[in-house]
């Protein structure tokens, strides 16, 4: 399906574990994932989705474990790690198109190669009209899609989204998954995305981890085999989304 | 009166004019902003005259048209050797320099106190102690220590701005909106960059109105240090008005003093949309 996808392992998360105190949030968690892979991870609620995502970026350390990248340690100054946050993280004083291009300032990308990305990801998105105005000026849709290309743009290693599209209502979250397929698709970004909403998950996923309540592991793992773009009343669409929704109810 | 109350000025209005049409009307220029404020201040104009005009207090009390006599006067006579913008310049040039001073030390201070835990813990059981005292409180003290010229009025201001400035500074540093750090933290940035490019512009705001604070401040306190001892300013104007048992010019000294503020502050909002143009939102 997407043409960087091969084989090879991107990310191997080994024996993850964090307590906080006495408190086991999550318990010995063993997976993969492979270059440009676009991953998804549902629970139910409170299992320590957004805790999973801040070990995996390192802004937590663990207790144990291992977080591999490239076969390496998994390290912020070296590995190129993006974040979209649940709430909008702009930069208020940046203009649209200055916070796109914030990330690959900050990551000391080439001027001329961020002005290619730069103009290419605010068409894909559609920031275009948008380009000159700031955070305060934009809808939370918007925003997010901000986000969201700040993250894409600088071509991550590995991409994490925690419920980047939690707070927006149902017609614009199929618009913006669509946007952010089609983001993974040209990027070729290694992607893991959090959710709690299992009919998210399925449309936007090659594969869904489901985690367990806390202390958290991987109770299954689903492959998701569908052509895109994907159909929401697809019958195998509607069998894959039950399958999730029963692992999650019946635990 | 059948008609919600949004509508009684209209309806009432139509009852007694020619029809619908000149009712709205009516009703449109009685809700207008802008008569509103010109019916607020023609009132206390009016209420002022007569309340100056009425009973024994007359003597004390002058009329509008009595102040506007006198400002025309002190602007072209001299009072002490200067004229009213003299000694508005006067006031003004110890406001500058006290407010310069206060914020060069406080705004500085604060920021390494926002940064920096230990110059914290060092400096703010200090400040705290001293930030309540109403920096009026220093004049006798900085009288005694710089004598009565400029030295000393230039202290107080210093002092009174120095706290606002400080507060408003290391305020703006440590309410940093924690999402802001994780999002440049997450793409690698290191302490300075995360400073330079989120620390400063996030506090920016805060800091400037601090600043603000800070000049009003400074010119309360230049008034405060005026009426104590002076030869030239605003304050030494409505001191002379006293001494010299002429209300209108108490008053002329008042009105200025207002006017003066007033064009600070619109002057300094100014500047805050220029500085920090992301502040502004679309109007609706």
């Amino acid at each position: 399906m997407n043409k960087g996808l091969t084989d090879e392992i991107k990310v191997e998360v080994i024996g993850l574990t964090k307590k906080f105190g006495e408190l086991l949030v999550l318990d010995d968690v063993n997976f993969t994932v492979r270059k440009g892979e676009f991953l998804a991870i549902v629970g139910p609620t409170g299992c320590g989705k957004t805790t999973f995502l801040n070990l995996l970026s390192r802004l937590i350390p663990a207790t144990r474990g291992q977080i591999r990248i490239d076969g390496q340690e998994a390290d912020p100054k070296k590995h190129n790690i993006a974040f979209v946050f649940q709430e909008p993280s702009s930069l208020p004083w940046l203009t649209v198109k200055q916070n796109v291009e914030f990330g690959m300032l900050i990551k000391g990308v080439r001027a001329d190669e961020r002005e290619h990305r730069l103009t290419r990801i605010i068409d894909l998105v559609g920031l275009t009209d948008c380009a000159e105005l700031f955070p305060n000026q934009i809808s939370a849709s918007m925003e997010q899609r901000v986000a969201v290309s700040r993250a894409f743009a600088t071509s991550p290693d590995l991409l994490l989204m925690d419920e980047p599209y939690g707070q927006l209502d149902i017609k614009l979250r199929y618009y913006l998954e669509d946007e952010l397929v089609k983001l993974w698709r040209e990027t070729g970004s290694t992607v893991i995305f959090v959710t709690h909403n299992i009919e998210e998950a399925v449309y936007v996923a090659e594969r869904i981890l489901v985690l367990t309540n806390k202390p958290t592991t991987i109770k299954a793992e689903i492959q998701v085999d569908l052509p895109r773009p994907r159909n929401f009343i697809d019958e195998s669409f509607i069998e894959i989304r039950k399958q999730v929704t029963d692992l999650i109810r019946w635990w | 009166m059948k008609t919600t109350m949004g509508h009684t000025v209209s309806v009432h209005a139509a009852s007694h004019g020619n029809g619908k049409g000149t009712a709205a009307h009516i009703g449109k220029v009685v809700k207008n902003r802008y008569v509103l404020y010109f019916v607020s201040i023609v009132s206390l104009l009016v209420i002022w005259h007569f309340s100056a005009v009425i009973g024994e207090s007359s003597k004390y009390m002058p009329t509008p048209a009595m102040v506007l006599t006198e400002l025309w006067r002190i602007a072209h006579e001299n009072l002490a050797g200067k004229n009213l913008l003299g000694h508005l310049w006067s006031s003004m040039h110890r406001v500058l320099i006290g407010f310069a001073i206060g914020s060069l030390v406080g705004v500085p201070l604060g920021l390494f106190m926002a940064l920096n835990r230990y110059l914290n813990a060092l400096v703010k059981p200090i400040f705290d102690l001293f930030k309540p005292m109403p920096p009026i409180s220093w004049i006798s003290l900085a009288i005694l220590w710089f004598g009565i010229g400029e030295e000393s009025k230039v202290f107080i201001i210093a002092i009174g701005a120095f706290v606002p400035a400080l507060i408003n500074s290391y305020n703006g540093i440590r309410l940093v909106d924690p999402a802001l750090y994780d999002a440049i933290r997450m793409l690698g940035a290191n302490r300075w960059q995360t400073m330079i490019e989120v620390t400063f512009p996030a506090g920016f705001p805060a800091l400037f109105a601090g600043l603000q604070i800070a000049l009003s401040v400074a010119w309360s306190c230049v008034l405060a240090a005026e009426l104590v001892s002076a030869r030239s300013g605003m304050g030494f104007l409505i001191i002379l008005g006293m001494t010299m048992s002429n209300p209108a010019m108490i008053l002329s000294g008042m009105v200025v003093i207002a006017i003066t503020a007033y064009l600070i502050t619109v002057v300094l909002s100014n500047v805050e949309k220029w500085v920090c143009p992301w502040k502004v939102e679309l109007p609706q």
